[in-house]
Formats: C-alpha cells, sequence, structure tokens
C-alpha cells in the first residue's frame, strides 16, 4: 500500500467519524435522561459550592460514584446513571486519595465540616487533604451546603437527622454537665449502658489503644482528653470533656457504643467503618484509664474468658 | 526553539510535580496558599508534561524530520515560530489561569476556552505549515514517521476540539455520563492519539538511523498504524468500567483495549527488528539511547494498560496509586524520554554542532531511568495497598498512614528527576547558546 498525504488525512478522517460516532455520539444520543429515585436539583448555594469544589481541584482526590465493590461510606447505594442527569461537567473523579463523596451529606453536621476544612487534621489527624482557610467564611459555608447536598434526597434525610440531634444535643450541653452526661447515657440502649468493657487494661492495649486515640480522637477531644483539640473552637456543642464522667457512671459498654455508633448531630462520628472491635474497646480503655480515671476493665457481668486471656495479661501484673 | 520549549516546561513540570509529592507527604508544609493548593497544582503538573514538555519536544522533533524525510526545507519558518508561540502562551496562560482556580475540571480538559482555541490554533498552524511542506516534497515516498505526525496531528486536533466541547465556552462540558464518556474519550486519546503517534515517529526516525540499519518492514508499520487509529480511539472508556456506563461501551473499551496489543506489538518488532544486533549503534548516540529507553517503557505501559483494564485488575487497581503509576510510565517513561531522545537527536544537527556535554546527558538520562524505575516501583506498591485495603473493607482513611512512607519517597523520586530536568534544561541552553569556540580553545 502506497501512502499518500490524501489517504492518511482522509482515512484519519474516516476513522476518526465512525469511532466518535460510535463511542461518543450513539451512547450520548441513546443513555436515558430520566432522573434516579434520589435526584433533586441543586439550590443556588449548593451551586456555588459545587463551582469551588471544580475550582480548588477536589475531584483529584474525592470520587462521586458508589460501585458494587465499595464497603465505606454511601456503600449502600450504587451509582445510578440517573443521579448525573444534571452534572456538567461530570466529577465522577478517577482517585479516592479521599473517600468517595457521593453520599457525603448529612454524613456529618456543618460544624465538623467547618473545623475539617480550616484545617482537616483538626477532625481527622491522619487526613493529607489541604487546608482551605484560605477559601475564607463564605465559600466555605457554599462549599458545605454542597456537600451536605452529596447524595441529594437520600442526603436530605440525613441532614435533617442531624439538625434534629443538633438541637437535642445542644439544650442537654447548655443544661449542666449533670444533665449532659445523663442525655449522653440515656440514648445507648440499655443492654450496653449495664456491659464492662470485657477486656482488661493490659499495657499492650493501653498503648494501642493511645495509638488510636491520637489517628481519631485528640484533633476534638485534645491530647489530655479535656475535650480542647484544635477543633474545639468550631464546634457546637463543644467536644466531651471527658473528665466530667467522673463518678458519673459510665460504663465500658457506654463508650464503646458512642464510639461505634457517634452521636448524630454533635461532631462525634461513628467509626464502626474504621475500627474494628478491639480497637474500639482498647480506646475506651486508654480514655478511662488516662482521662475519667475510672475503669470497670474485665469486670462482671462477663462470659467464658476468651481463648487467648491469661492472668498475666491484666495491667501491672507483670510486676 | 521547541526543544528548549520543551526542556523549560521539563523544568516546570517536574516542579510542579515536585509539589503535589510534597502535598502528599507533608500536607502542611506549603499549606494554605491558594495558588499552590494540591487541587490546582495537580492539573497544572499533567498539563504542563503533556502540552509543555513532551507535546513541545515531540512536535519539535516532527519539525525537523518532517522536511528532512522529504527532501524539502519547512515550508515557512515564520509560521513555524508563530505556532510555537502561540503554544508556549497557551501552555503559560493554560497553567496561570489553573493556579488562579480557573479550569474546566475535565482531566487534561481543563484548560478554559480561550486556551483551547490557542492550542486548536497552533495546531492547526503546525499542520498546514507541515501539509505545505509535504505538497512540495522532492522525495515521493512518505515514510512511515510522516503517517505517524500527520495521523496524530489530525487526530489531535478534532479528539482536542470534541473533548474539550469548544462549543460550550461556559462549562467545556456536556451534561451527565454522557460527559464521562466524552471526556475520557478525550483524556484517553489526548495521550494516545497525541503523545503516542508523535513518539512513535520520532521513533521510527531515529531507531534505524542511530542502528544504520533499513526497516525491517513496511507491511508492519502499515498495520501498526491504522489499528493504533482504529483500536486506541474507542477505548478510553475503560476508566469509567466501575460507573454506570452502557455495558456494551464497558465491552467495546475492555476488548480496544486487549486488541491494543496489535498496533504495539507491530511497531516494537518492527523497530527491533530493525536494531537486531544493532544496540551497540544505538547506544553510541545519545538521542538512540534515549528512545530505546522509552520503548522499553513503552513495552511495559503497554503490557500493563490492557490488563488492568480487565474488570477483575480494576477491582484492586482502580481509584489508587496503581494508575499514577501507569500514566508515569505511559507519559514519563515511554512518550517523554522519546521526546527527551528526539531532542538530543535533533539539536546537534539542527545547530551543527555536538551536544555541549555528553556525559552530562548521560547523568540526565540514568536519572530520568532510576526515577522512572523509582517512580513505577513505590507508587505501584502504595496502589496495591490502597485497592486490596478497600477491598477489604478497610476505609480511605485507614489506608493514609499506610501507604505514608511511599509518599515520602515518592517526593524524594522527584527531585532525582527535578535535578534531570535542571539538567538538561542547562545542557540544552549551553549547546544553543554556548560558545564553543571558547571552549574548544581552552
Amino acid at each position: 500500500m502506497k501512502m499518500t498525504p490524501a489517504i492518511l488525512i482522509i482515512g484519519s478522517l474516516i476513522i476518526f467519524t465512525s469511532v466518535l460516532l460510535v463511542a461518543v455520539i450513539l451512547p450520548w444520543t441513546t443513555i436515558s435522561e430520566k432522573p434516579s429515585d434520589i435526584f433533586r436539583t441543586r439550590s443556588q448555594i449548593e451551586e456555588e459550592g459545587r463551582q469551588i469544589y471544580i475550582q480548588n481541584g477536589c475531584t483529584y482526590c474525592h470520587t462521586q460514584f458508589i460501585r458494587n465493590i465499595d464497603w465505606g461510606l454511601g456503600a449502600s447505594r450504587i451509582a445510578q446513571s440517573g443521579d448525573y442527569i444534571h452534572e456538567q461537567p461530570h466529577l465522577l473523579g478517577t482517585e479516592r486519595t479521599g473517600p468517595d463523596l457521593s453520599q457525603e451529606g448529612g454524613e456529618h453536621p456543618d460544624d465538623w465540616h467547618l473545623a475539617h476544612f480550616i484545617n482537616p487534621r483538626f477532625t481527622r489527624p491522619d487526613s493529607i487533604m489541604p487546608q482551605w482557610e484560605f477559601l475564607g467564611m463564605e465559600k466555605t459555608r457554599a462549599l458545605i451546603a454542597y456537600k451536605q447536598s452529596l447524595g441529594y434526597l437520600m442526603a436530605d434525610y440525613r441532614v435533617g437527622r442531624q439538625r434534629y440531634w443538633k438541637e437535642e444535643s445542644i439544650r442537654a450541653y447548655e443544661a449542666g454537665p449533670d444533665q449532659n452526661v445523663a442525655w449522653l447515657h440515656s440514648v445507648v440502649p440499655e443492654p450496653w449502658t449495664k456491659l464492662p468493657n470485657p477486656y482488661p487494661t493490659a499495657d499492650v492495649a493501653l498503648k494501642r489503644g493511645h495509638r488510636i486515640y491520637q489517628s481519631f480522637c485528640i484533633g476534638c477531644h485534645g491530647p489530655i482528653g479535656d475535650g480542647m483539640g484544635p477543633a474545639q473552637p468550631y464546634l457546637y456543642p463543644p467536644p466531651l470533656n471527658f473528665t466530667i464522667l467522673h463518678n458519673r457512671g459510665v460504663t465500658g459498654g457506654i463508650l464503646y457504643y458512642q464510639i461505634m455508633n457517634g452521636i448524630t448531630g454533635t461532631a462525634m462520628p461513628y467509626f464502626k467503618r474504621d475500627l474494628e472491635s478491639e480497637k474500639i474497646w482498647d480506646v475506651g480503655n486508654y480514655v478511662a484509664v488516662f482521662f475519667i480515671g475510672q475503669t470497670d476493665a474485665g469486670g462482671q457481668p462477663r462470659g467464658i474468658e476468651a481463648a487467648y486471656e491469661t492472668p498475666l495479661t491484666g495491667v501491672g501484673s507483670r510486676e | 526553539m521547541f526543544c528548549l520549549s520543551s526542556a523549560v516546561w521539563f523544568v516546570i513540570g517536574t516542579s510542579f510535580g515536585l509539589i503535589d509529592a510534597t502535598h502528599m507527604a507533608a500536607p502542611e508544609l506549603l499549606g494554605n496558599i491558594p495558588w499552590i493548593v494540591f487541587g490546582r497544582v495537580r492539573p497544572m503538573h499533567t498539563n504542563v508534561v503533556i502540552f509543555g514538555f513532551v507535546g513541545s519536544g515531540l512536535l519539535g522533533a516532527a519539525h525537523y524530520l518532517v522536511p528532512s524525510l522529504l527532501r524539502t526545507s519547512l515550508y515557512s519558518e515564520r509560521m513555524g515560530k508563530l505556532s510555537l508561540w502561540l503554544w508556549n502562551l497557551a501552555v503559560v496562560s493554560g497553567t496561570v489561569t489553573l493556579s488562579l482556580g480557573y479550569t474546566q475540571s475535565r482531566e487534561y480538559a481543563e484548560w478554559i476556552w480561550p486556551v483551547d482555541i490557542g492550542v486548536l490554533l497552533a495546531l492547526a498552524l503546525m499542520f498546514c505549515n507541515l501539509m505545505l511542506t509535504a505538497t512540495r516534497r522532492e522525495e515521493n515516498v512518505l515514510y512511515v514517521s510522516i503517517w505517524y505526525v500527520f495521523g496524530g496531528l489530525v487526530f489531535t486536533f478534532f479528539i482536542y476540539f470534541f473533548g474539550n466541547a469548544v462549543w460550550n465556552p461556559g462549562t467545556g462540558a456536556i451534561v451527565g455520563m454522557p460527559d464521562a464518556i466524552l471526556a475520557w474519550f478525550y483524556g484517553h486519546g489526548v495521550v494516545g492519539l497525541f503523545l503516542t503517534p508523535l513518539a512513535i515517529a520520532v521513533a521510527y526516525y531515529v531507531i534505524p538511523i542511530v542502528a544504520r540499519s533499513p526497516l525491517y518492514s513496511h507491511t508492519l508499520s502499515l498495520v501498526g498504524f491504522w489499528t493504533i487509529l482504529m483500536i486506541y480511539t474507542h477505548i478510553g472508556t475503560h476508566h469509567l468500567l466501575q460507573t454506570p456506563v452502557p455495558t456494551w461501551l464497558k465491552v467495546l473499551a475492555v476488548s480496544g483495549s486487549i486488541g491494543m496489543f496489535i498496533p504495539v506489538m507491530t511497531v516494537l518488532i518492527n523497530l527491533w527488528l530493525t536494531m537486531r544486533g544493532r544496540l551497540g549503534y544505538v547506544h553510541a548516540d545519545i538521542g538512540g539511547k534515549f528512545v530505546m529507553a522509552g520503548l522499553v517503557w513503552y513495552i511495559l505501559t503497554c503490557i500493563q494498560g490492557p490488563l488492568q483494564a480487565l474488570p477483575t485488575v480494576q477491582r484492586v487497581t482502580h481509584l489508587n496509586n496503581w494508575v499514577i503509576a501507569h500514566s508515569h510510565l505511559g507519559v514519563l517513561g515511554f512518550s517523554g524520554t522519546i521526546a527527551l531522545g528526539g531532542v538530543f537527536f535533533v539539536l546537534p544537527r539542527v545547530m551543527g554542532r555536538p551536544i555541549y556535554n555528553t556525559r552530562l546527558a548521560d547523568v540526565q538520562y540514568w536519572l530520568v531511568l532510576l526515577g522512572m524505575a523509582g517512580f513505577f516501583t513505590v507508587l505501584t506498591a502504595a496502589g496495591l495497598i490502597q485497592g486490596n485495603g478497600w477491598l477489604n473493607g478497610e476505609t480511605v482513611y485507614r489506608i493514609l498512614p499506610e501507604i505514608h512512607v511511599y509518599m515520602v519517597l515518592r517526593a524524594f523520586i522527584g527531585v532525582l528527576l527535578w535535578t534531570g530536568a535542571m539538567i538538561g534544561l542547562y545542557n540544552i541552553i549551553m549547546t544553543i547558546y554556548g560558545n564553543r569556540a571558547v571552549r574548544m580553545t581552552k
């Protein structure tokens, strides 16, 4: 075959046109434009937030689609084509340096997001997200509004729940430490409130608890557990000062439940996706021993001892 | 001129890459500075590297090899210079506007509309200039490099036009899932149909010359050329296999991705049989050496590419640093290294004097080679940790501390590459402007 400029150009154009027809135009014209069951349009401030999201390249670290193999945030709702009918440009993203955000709305209350944007490490100490303080308050508010809209109707439901429990938690906080602690304990289902931490406060467990505390808790509750972490100025109700739990009837089970499930409405997120059972018990022990100064670890009632337990695993038992 | 631009952009591109890497390793070191925040530097890095460094280098080489293969001179030097300055203007303004937060957000199509127009004008000018060169050729036979240059320019122009949705200046996008499909038709195509054909053109030109051996097969060249145009164009949807795009399109993309073995292998077999037993000659020329390394990276990229287009493999490799390793392999390892080869091959022939310092070029060769190998290893390792962790139910947040050490290593490897880029810039400046007469008399 002898190649001439005409063959080159015309051949390339024929190939380009046919591929464009098949791979772009055909799906473009045949994909259904019907909204999905969760779709709604965005408000003006949510649109502004989306522009800020675009301008600052959030899409390079956050995807916006849930796959059928995902476990994490929003994994119960696999992405559908009808979720995206107003997306221009699309923000699907290609990397998950940070979590997927397609169902982020209502995961956290607004004040958690504010602290997180001022400095991501205030709420998530291991985060590598840049600080967004330079955006200023107005833009940050718009960005938060956009994030709270992610997930559309499902997000609206979750945001509504955040707002409801925000009011409840503020009321409890403003009633003083006694009522606040009583309220915090009252929102834990009863079997948990009676449950002691089944694991002894072994040195190694406390060390693990310390490590977990530094990766998850320190930003809000602070290095000495007084609730004065760097995120504190942005959060209301403020993070709990653990020392007030002393002699107020806290149990290992209450600590476990609150860490596992979070306290919706406050900045306290649930950690059951981040931490396995043993890690939650360990960090509970750490908080109880070092900040509350009281522990029920290894107390009654308890079941059959786990296979690995020996008398040597207790705290101070090595001496 | 193109060579110098490419070298300058190599330095700037790797500098942005280094800033990115720093952000990943130490997020607060350069914290709270809007114009170099990660989300803005990342597109600055990718676009400068694609269009500035690799693009300029390959286009520069094309402006040398087309007239030389056609036994004529470039139709218009002025037009060439104009197109280069337009091109550079586009890269500069694209970078500055991204830094200020003006972006269209779709990968490699981030530059805003006025910049897109600049790119398209520059491409059109280059195409016209080279086409007019071809009309007054003395040589009747069009060598395979010429096919790739023209095919590449035609495809780049149209894929850039459609991919950036230039008819829609406000957003540079269409709506919904079709926008994702269009964006990846473009995103994959700009690498595959801009960088790849031009890099192959350079390889087809340089290798037979430095190996002092005629091209092995005309038929293989034909197969490679037409199949790359047919296959590479429609596989972009393999970036979207885990999203709700139509299944038939995913099937098309995956089978096409496997089909990529055909154009890649024909080219590589053709070139390697051309230089069989002659690697010594190839390595004796610094340009040939770079091109050869680029071809080795090409085979690795193109074995990895089809494999990671498989849905099963993507369960682990998608959305993490594995893909970043692959993109560095393709753009820095394959087309970037060949662009450097093109620059070092063309420069002495244009200037009529040898490279200022071949040893420095050798040092740069090794820095690029080691940097690339390091990037690939470190990013692949990090990607596997991420992918397997997620698949196992670990949250994204829990995996971050586990990849921290790789992000630190990545930043150090970035320093190697950046040093290589600086050395290259110095070497090229001295080759062009250094007063050799003075040096020789010393």
